[in-house]
């Protein structure tokens, strides 16, 4: 049983053009079955993500495959986490050759409805993860005409990060009750923390949203939606979503200076990670920013380098808008599909239904990423106990769970790249004021609604 | 040619050399920088990387990065290295066979639809490769061939207009009376090129086959499509995946930048000369 | 070969129609010796270009089958604003780029066309950044120019400029890539100087830059007899920046980051295929490339009479 392996066990394929080679001529007319997938090997497909991310699956498959009397299963890792997984995946699948299964970082509807991966529903009937063991609202991003293409194994829960201990020093309560509930809220208590010196950005508050993943999140507290998944229709320049963006750009210009690049010259203040393209430690863990919305998985991740300079942070529900009425959260999950033309349909399956119940609670004590299906009993962090102890663990769990019921449908368009391709572009455009609010968003919502409607003509 | 006027130089013109020394030295040093750049870094660690003030020679020498470089699980350097070489040596030696057949057809041989075809090779050379680029891939993609090299490589075994067009020049300078002499002395056709012609141009054999290995060491849209295992990428297209996903590990991917430009660079200043007369060659008319 | 070995017997007894046969056994040698390529031709260039132009017109995902859907694609690509968005981008990139670029490799030429002891090591420094791959020059740029930590900008701000955010400044974003493609001139520069190097003694010596009349020798003499030179990167040059897709995949990524400001024609198309799965869509967007790049050439050559000059032309 391979421990961790990057390759593939299907022959390389330039080892196996050195040997064809010899048979140059017929081997124009060679099938692609010689490159193909053994059966009875599980092969599976990962994007991104850390190393400890693949050690963790390369575990999981590895240790159901024994159990199953399954032959040396691998698990390929960090293909790539944009286009280029997509675009490789369905290389794979075209040429009749994809892995037994495959995560995606983005929705499987769009490639699900084009017949790409295999309707899970008769396999999930009368198995160990039937349809109602997970949550609607979640398996919504797999479905589309009443099929589902994929399975949200786990979610990353997107909440309120705050450092407690900026809180405290400038004498404002740091429990989780006291948090801001509505964005005017949210931005009073921003100011308190906001520094500027000349035109660089020495300390943040909170930042009004620029992440287009997160958008529907956004739009949902402010009581509307992105895409209007029972209508099929997309709704972008909705009348709450032109409220929720001039209330982000009202403030940005208020707090922020109106200047995006002035705030990305003095830090990174978009996200708990490390800025590739300038080497910017993230603000947050700099102790730089009071706060901000990120997922779940930043808890896994925030004890890595650069370490936090404090120690004592905490989540909060996010706070709803002007429109809205109460919190609701959202997930960016880790979907599985099998490809169509997995040679091991079944023994995928029957991996990810031990993925879901069972192999997700060792995934979450490493990376939380929280699991979704119901039957699943979670126990807190491993890395987050030693850090912080049993007691804040155990509260942030439970606190989590109560988010993933709260959770707003969200990447459950059939043209999911294109339409947050389109939302990212407007953000851009409206942050750089190249585009009014109005004028940015309708563009968009013209864009997504006629590319949805080109895909659903059939 | 101005070897003539060195030798009259008279001597105020010494301060005008200083000066052009000078200029060129300055506009040499900018375009070193990144190559300086991108040295340094690799044997840098990410925080010397950003330090400020800025450090321009690494303290200390961390040569832990290239080991690091060419051990890790998540960057297969070694074996992307050699799948690149694979992949340029495959290319150059298809090319060298294929188009000499070809540019000897076009160079030194009459017959009826030669400049047709000939102008529809140049035509070809002018053609953007992705105005063909789709059906071809979605035809591998039904043959099953998709994630292997068949794709990257085949298709020069057949030729590649861009390096007809420049074999078909030294091709051109072989004296017809030696292949005419040679008929004469019954030498069949297939003879008279690989004992006649081939010899007089293996010279341009070999430049065609180094600007292949350069062209396709650099290639990076049709490996990109086309592979989808780590394993299996050449180089470019290695590096700009791990350069995608570990954005933060900056002093490794300038190492490995380093080393993918590095077999180029040592290449180049061993076979200089043969690079110059094949330029030469390629742009004249 | 026997057949040829035969006729070329036969012909040897009668001179007069010896050409002739020999001929013949010549023609079909030539026409065997392309028919590898001919073949490769046919099989990678013809027919797929007519299926382009055939895929242009359905609705295909990848996946399943093409559906005619008849000229959508155009009409979808006439109101798409990415599309619009990066038409112009990479025509402002062609169009800034290559002249630019041939001007400098020009002055390079120039520069280097003199013996020095140093001349050596200049051409090679000149020549090294078209070795670099494109995706390891892209990232090193990136790095060169992080607006607060890179050397650029600490060497700029330490002789007083204030410089741009370069990359993340949507409005510096798309010359930071002309810049980009500015360093690998290389080919470029070799090419005049090979040029510069095989205009006749009399006719360099008289055009002397170092004399007060040099420039006008170089304008009237110099550039007319590399006039071909000129000619061939620029057709080259162009065609190749149309089709410019690594360095803006590798800093912008497929939205163009910032604001679309490097996103680039096929980028978009890239995207649309491989990200929307929307080939028809590519198709079409490739086949108005080709008429595009069509329509180029044909000008700069109509258009080349009248400034290029061939050695040949008094024939």
């Amino acid at each position: 049983m391979s421990i961790m392996t990057y390759a593939t066990p299907k022959a390389l394929s330039r080892r196996s053009f050195l040997q064809s080679s010899a048979a140059a001529g017929a081997a124009l007319a060679m099938p692609g079955a010689a490159w193909s997938q053994a059966e009875g090997q599980l092969l599976l497909w990962l994007p991104g993500g850390s190393d400890l991310f693949c050690k963790i699956h390369t575990g999981l498959l590895d240790s159901f495959s024994t159990k199953a009397g399954l032959g040396a299963a691998s698990t390929v890792c960090g293909l790539g986490q944009d286009t280029e997984f997509t675009q490789a995946l369905i290389g794979s699948i075209t040429a009749g050759n994809p892995p037994d299964i495959s995560m995606l970082w983005d929705s499987p509807v769009s490639l699900g409805a084009q017949g790409a991966f295999m309707p899970l529903d008769e396999m999930m009937k009368g198995s160990q993860i039937p349809i109602e063991t997970w949550p609607a609202g979640l398996l919504s991003s797999c479905q589309f005409k009443g099929a589902t293409y994929g399975l949200p194994v786990t979610a990353g829960v997107y909440s309120m990060w705050y450092n407690e201990e900026l809180f405290e020093a400038k004498g404002i309560p740091s429990d989780r009750a006291s948090f801001p509930k509505t964005w005017a809220e949210l931005r009073k208590l921003s100011k308190e923390f906001t520094e500027w010196d000349g035109d660089t950005l020495k300390v943040a508050g909170f930042m009004p949203n620029r992440v287009s993943e997160t958008m529907a999140i956004w739009s949902a507290l402010n009581g509307g939606m992105l895409f209007d998944e029972a209508n099929l229709k997309y709704v972008l320049d909705s009348e709450q979503n032109i409220e929720m963006m001039n209330f982000f750009v009202d403030w940005f210009e208020e707090e922020y200076k109106g200047d995006v690049n002035l705030i990305d010259r003095s830090g990174n203040f978009r996200d708990g990670y490390a800025d590739g393209n300038t080497g910017m430690g993230p603000a947050f863990r700099e102790g730089r920013q009071a706060g901000m919305q990120s997922g779940s998985w930043l808890m896994g991740d925030i004890y890595a380098d650069p370490v936090p300079v404090f120690t004592r942070w905490n989540l909060a529900p996010n706070p709803y808008g002007p429109s809205g009425t109460a919190s609701v959260s959202g997930t960016w999950p880790n979907w599985f599909v099998i490809p169509v033309g997995s040679k091991n349909a079944q023994a995928a399956f029957d991996y990810l239904s031990f993925l879901a119940v069972e192999g997700s609670v060792e995934w979450y004590q490493q990376i939380p990423d929280v699991p979704t299906n119901s039957q699943v009993k979670l126990k807190a962090p491993t890395g987050l106990v030693e850090n912080r102890g049993q007691e804040f663990a155990d509260d942030l769990s439970t606190f989590l769970g109560a988010q993933a019921a709260i959770v707003t449908p969200m990447w459950n368009s059939p043209v999911q790249s294109f339409g947050n391709d389109q939302v990212a572009r407007a953000i851009e455009k409206i942050y750089t004021k190249a585009q009014p609010v109005k004028e940015a968003l309708a563009e968009a919502q013209a864009a997504s609604q006629a590319e949805l409607e080109r895909v659903l003509a059939g | 040619m101005t070897t003539a006027s060195t030798r009259r130089m008279p001597p105020r013109k010494s301060v005008q050399t200083v000066i052009y020394h000078a200029a060129m030295l300055l506009i040499a040093g900018i375009f070193l920088l990144p190559f300086y750049w991108m040295t340094i870094s690799a044997f840098k660690n990410n925080a010397e990387i950003f330090a400020r003030p800025v450090t321009w020679f690494p303290d200390p020498i961390r040569w832990s990065n290239i080991a690091e470089l060419f051990n890790r699980d998540d960057f297969p350097f070694l074996i992307q290295f050699g799948n690149s070489v694979f992949y340029a040596g495959s290319v150059a030696l298809a090319v060298c066979f294929s188009c000499s057949l070809a540019a000897y057809s076009f160079g030194c041989l009459r017959w009826r639809w030669r400049d047709l075809v000939f102008g529809l090779t140049v035509c070809a050379l002018l053609l953007p490769g992705i105005v063909t680029f789709l059906p071809v891939y979605l035809g591998w993609s039904r043959l099953g061939l998709n994630g292997t090299y068949w794709p990257l490589i085949t298709p020069f075994l057949f030729g590649d207009a861009f390096f007809i067009f420049m074999l078909r020049q030294f091709y051109m300078g072989v004296p017809r009376e030696l292949l005419d002499a040679a008929r004469l002395d019954g030498a069949s056709e297939f003879r008279i090129w690989w004992q006649i012609a081939l010899p007089q141009v293996w010279t341009a054999l070999v430049i065609v086959g180094l600007f292949a290995v350069v062209y396709t060491w650099n290639e990076f849209f049709s490996p990109l499509i086309y592979l989808q295992d780590r394993e299996d990428f050449p180089l470019s297209v290695g590096l700009f995946t791990f350069q995608a996903n570990r954005a933060r590990e900056w002093s490794i991917s300038m190492a490995g930048a380093l080393f993918a430009a590095l077999p180029m660079v040592v290449l180049f200043l061993l076979t200089q000369r043969l690079f110059r007369q094949g330029l030469a060659s390629s742009s004249l008319k | 070969m026997a057949i040829l070995a035969k006729e070329n017997t036969a012909g040897a007894s009668s001179p007069p129609r010896r050409l002739g046969l020999a001929g013949r056994g010549e023609a079909r040698a030539g026409f065997l010796f392309a028919l590898p390529w001919m073949v490769g031709l046919t099989i990678f260039t013809i027919i797929p270009l007519l299926l382009t132009f055939y895929i242009a017109q359905t609705k295909f995902q990848i996946v399943g089958a093409p559906k005619y859907v008849g000229l959508a694609n155009y009409a979808a690509m006439w109101i798409d604003p990415a599309m619009w968005t990066s038409a112009r981008n990479t025509m402002f990139f062609a169009v800034v780029s290559v002249p630019i670029k041939l001007v400098i490799a020009l002055g390079l030429a120039l520069l280097l066309n003199r013996v020095t002891a140093l001349s050596g090591f200049y051409r090679t420094v000149f020549y090294l950044p078209f070795l670099m791959p494109a995706v390891a020059g892209s990232i090193v740029f990136m790095l060169l120019l992080t607006p607060d930590a890179g050397p650029v900008n600490i060497a700029l701000k330490a002789l007083g400029f204030s410089p741009p955010d370069w990359l993340l400044d949507p409005k510096a974003a798309l010359w930071t890539i002309i810049l980009l493609s500015l360093w690998p001139l290389g080919v470029e520069t070799l090419v005049f100087l090979g040029g510069l190097q095989n205009i006749p003694k009399d006719v360099s010596e008289a055009a002397d830059l170092d004399s007060p009349r040099g420039w006008h020798k170089l304008v009237w003499i110099t550039i007319p007899l590399i006039s071909p030179m000129i000619l061939f990167n620029l057709v080259i040059g162009i065609i190749y920046s149309f089709q410019v897709f690594t360095q803006a995949l590798v800093v912008g990524g497929t939205t163009g980051k910032p604001a679309e400001a490097t996103l680039m024609y096929m980028v978009v198309l890239y995207r649309a295929a491989f990200r929307y799965f929307n080939v028809g869509y590519a198709a079409a967007m490739a086949t108005v490339l080709f008429v595009g790049v069509l329509l180029l050439t044909l000008l700069i050559f109509r258009t080349a009479r009248s400034w290029v000059h061939y050695e040949g032309d008094s024939r």
